[in-house]
């Protein structure tokens, strides 16, 4: 079986193969990996390094955690590595990206409108959580296609707070 | 025994904690440790959290707003006197310092684990508390009377030198503050500070202070009982903070000799001594560069920061609270007070630090503590832990402990690395950083540090490679599983069988 697994920007091909064991980007490890109980510690031996950590299933992807750090683990298998592959040459990338709130929480400002250009970083909405405020930046250069909220409404989790267009912004 | 100054101080047994999280998990400890019997109060959200399980008692206050359960007045009194607790020792944050609390204890003849109402009111007054301490002789920042007009403020400007800053009077927490560096950019920091003041307090009266640039924030931890004794516990550094909010503290400061610690302790204890003070109290110092020091506030309660002083002095400040609001004496004297060792503090925040230190909110799904020689940790964390964000975001503190600040700072990268919490991302990455830094390693900081020269953007991340295999193995593990439940049948294996082949991969 051959997955591919996503860190940041960086691609591992991990092969775990019953007859040749399991090799990271063709190189053969010798591994001992073990889940301690039914929780998500877990415990691997690689090449003898020992490395404990954390390891949770998001909703698209692994948590894992190790000394301090969280990593975001995108693991697929190499079929569906393929797929998603061909896709996203094809064009029908819609450039639009959403900012959504990140928690729930009182929308103190928001900065644009309709029509705003902004580029890549800049401030969209300012959000009040856990007694500070919080400021969401725009995730790429556009334009905004759509504004949800006002200041002053109350918002929950992943809910989407302003539109931003990128293909507009090429236009223009 | 009810003082004068309206303070009551009385032997108590029963102790009610009006706080959650780890401060109250803090409280109980000591008092528990006195023989105390103690009682917690929680709000919906807290039912399963350790104050609640650690305490003799419990009483529910309501819903998980802290307006409607931990800062109601009324349901805390009610639940004294439903069971039967004769003090209240208030933790931080909340109802530690609002006068009117003090003072609903000592009416209902509840001891409250805290100074007399007065002090918490001067102290509590920016400019009251000025004046009160200027006259008893402690330096402060030089600044503007209140009620000053812009043409006024503007002259004291130029008169005491820029950079100045704009202060609110009513404001906090760095609200309705604004550094101006230029006489041209005072009138638009005049009206930008009355607009947030009135906004955030409903008063738009603003004051100038010089700014004191490269400054350090440094605080001196008092203890003062019933019987007119007051002593210092030598300083805490305080300098690493980011939008007014401290992260890490150490004690004693790379930048204090025992000279100037002796000079900052006794203008402290001239500062607590103007108000009467009683209790543990902090008088807030800025230091500059040339190690003049500035009365900046003074804080009536327990501090977050307060085991870093306690490792260092070996002194347990809240079993001291406790004694000294019983009416008991000081035991120790002020040649009693030595500082050995280094001790240094890391607040663990849900919050994540490679994106803006944005809160982060979630249950709590792994949580294991670092442990050793030299280590405490001091958390409310469990697992099944929401972390809602009706709370602070700081769920716990690490404070370890060497001979030297060298041995200190091992120490907390070893614990840091050791402590792992899931579910929540944690600044503990921030700190692991902050422990690598060559300025933080030479103790080069002052208060504009995290913000304006520390970037996590350089912290090299090596172990990519060990996350990727092991969501991969996790990954194909469960596949595995989901295989044979969904389709036991269609292999020609048992579980057992598998199983025995997974051992072998692992050859």
């Amino acid at each position: 079986m051959k997955y591919i697994a996503t860190v940041k920007d960086r691609e591992y091909t991990i092969e775990i193969d019953p007859d040749r064991g399991i090799l990271i980007d063709d190189v053969p490890q010798e591994i001992d990996f073990q889940r301690l109980g039914q929780s998500g510690f877990l415990s691997l031996l690689m090449n003898h390094r020992s490395v404990s950590a954390v390891v949770e299933e998001k909703n698209d992807h692994w948590d894992v955690l190790i000394q301090g750090e969280l990593y975001n683990v995108q693991v697929q298998d190499e079929r569906v590595y393929r797929l998603e592959r061909m896709r996203s040459t094809g064009a029908t990338v819609d450039g639009q990206a959403i900012v959504t709130s990140p928690m729930p929480g009182i929308i103190v400002a928001v900065p644009v409108a309709v029509g705003d250009i902004v580029k890549r970083g800049d401030k969209v909405v300012v959000l009040e959580s856990m007694k500070m405020e919080n400021e969401l930046r725009a995730p790429c250069d556009g334009v905004i296609t759509h504004v949800n909220v006002t200041a002053g409404a109350n918002v929950e989790k992943d809910q989407e707070l302003v539109g931003i267009s990128q293909e507009v912004a090429e236009a223009s | 025994m009810l003082r004068e100054d309206g303070l009551l101080v009385k032997k108590f047994d029963k102790l009610l904690i009006a706080n959650r999280g780890e401060i109250a998990l803090r409280i109980l400890r000591a008092a528990h440790e006195l023989g105390i019997s103690t009682v917690a109060v929680f709000s919906d959200a807290d039912r399963n959290a350790p104050h609640v399980r650690y305490a003799d008692e419990a009483y529910h206050i309501g819903p998980p707003a802290a307006r409607d359960s931990y800062l109601v007045i009324e349901k805390l009194l009610d639940v004294a006197k439903r069971s039967g607790a004769e003090a209240i020792h208030p933790g931080y944050g909340f109802l530690a310092e609002r006068a009117g609390f003090a003072q609903a204890c000592a009416d209902a003849g509840i001891v409250f684990v805290g100074p007399p109402a007065r002090a918490i009111e001067i102290m509590g007054d920016k400019l009251m508390a000025r004046a009160t301490v200027t006259a008893a002789g402690v330096p402060v920042v030089p600044g503007t009377p209140i009620g000053q007009s812009d043409e006024e403020m503007t002259a004291a400007a130029i008169q005491m030198g820029f950079p100045v800053l704009v202060k609110a009077a009513a404001g906090g927490g760095g609200k309705g503050m604004r550094p101006v560096h230029r006489v041209e950019d005072l009138p638009d920091a005049f009206a930008a500070a009355r607009r947030e003041s009135k906004a955030a307090f409903g008063d738009d009266t603003v004051y100038l202070e010089k700014l004191i640039t490269e400054a350090r924030h440094i605080e001196i931890q008092l203890l003062a009982d019933s019987h007119g004794n007051t002593i210092y516990l030598g300083e805490r550094e305080c300098s690493l903070q980011r939008r007014h909010q401290k992260l890490i503290e150490e004690a004693p400061s790379f930048v204090v000799d025992a000279d100037l610690r002796r000079r900052m302790g006794e203008v402290a204890v001239a500062a607590a001594r103007s108000v009467n003070y009683v209790n543990s109290g902090t008088i807030e110092f800025l230091l500059d560069r040339d190690k003049n020091f500035y009365f900046l506030e003074m804080n009536t309660r327990l501090q977050v920061e307060h085991p870093v002083t306690e490792l260092v002095t070996g002194v347990d400040i809240v079993q001291e609270q406790l004694r000294i609001a019983r009416g008991r004496r000081l035991r120790l004297r002020q040649e009693d007070i030595q500082i050995k060792g280094w001790a240094i503090e890391c607040r663990i925040n849900a919050e994540d630090p490679y994106n803006n230190y944005m809160p982060s909110t979630g249950t709590i799904t792994a949580a294991h503590l670092p442990a050793g020689p030299g280590v405490r940790v001091d958390s409310g964390v469990y697992v099944g832990n929401e972390i809602t964000p009706y709370y602070d975001s700081m769920i716990s503190k690490l404070i370890c402990y060497g001979e030297t600040r060298g041995e200190a700072v091992l120490r907390m990268r070893r614990a840091l690395e050791e402590y792992r919490i899931m579910g929540v991302k944690t600044n503990i990455p921030f700190h692991q950083h902050m422990m690598d830094s060559h300025r933080f390693l030479s103790g080069q900081f002052d208060t504009n540090f995290v913000e304006e020269r520390f970037s996590m953007d350089d912290r090299e991340i090596d172990r990519a490679m060990e996350a990727a295999l092991l969501a991969t193995l996790a990954a194909h593990e469960q596949s595995q599983r989901a295989a044979q439940i969904v389709a036991p049948g269609a292999r020609d294996t048992s579980n057992w069988k598998w199983l025995s082949r997974w051992e072998r991969l692992r050859r």
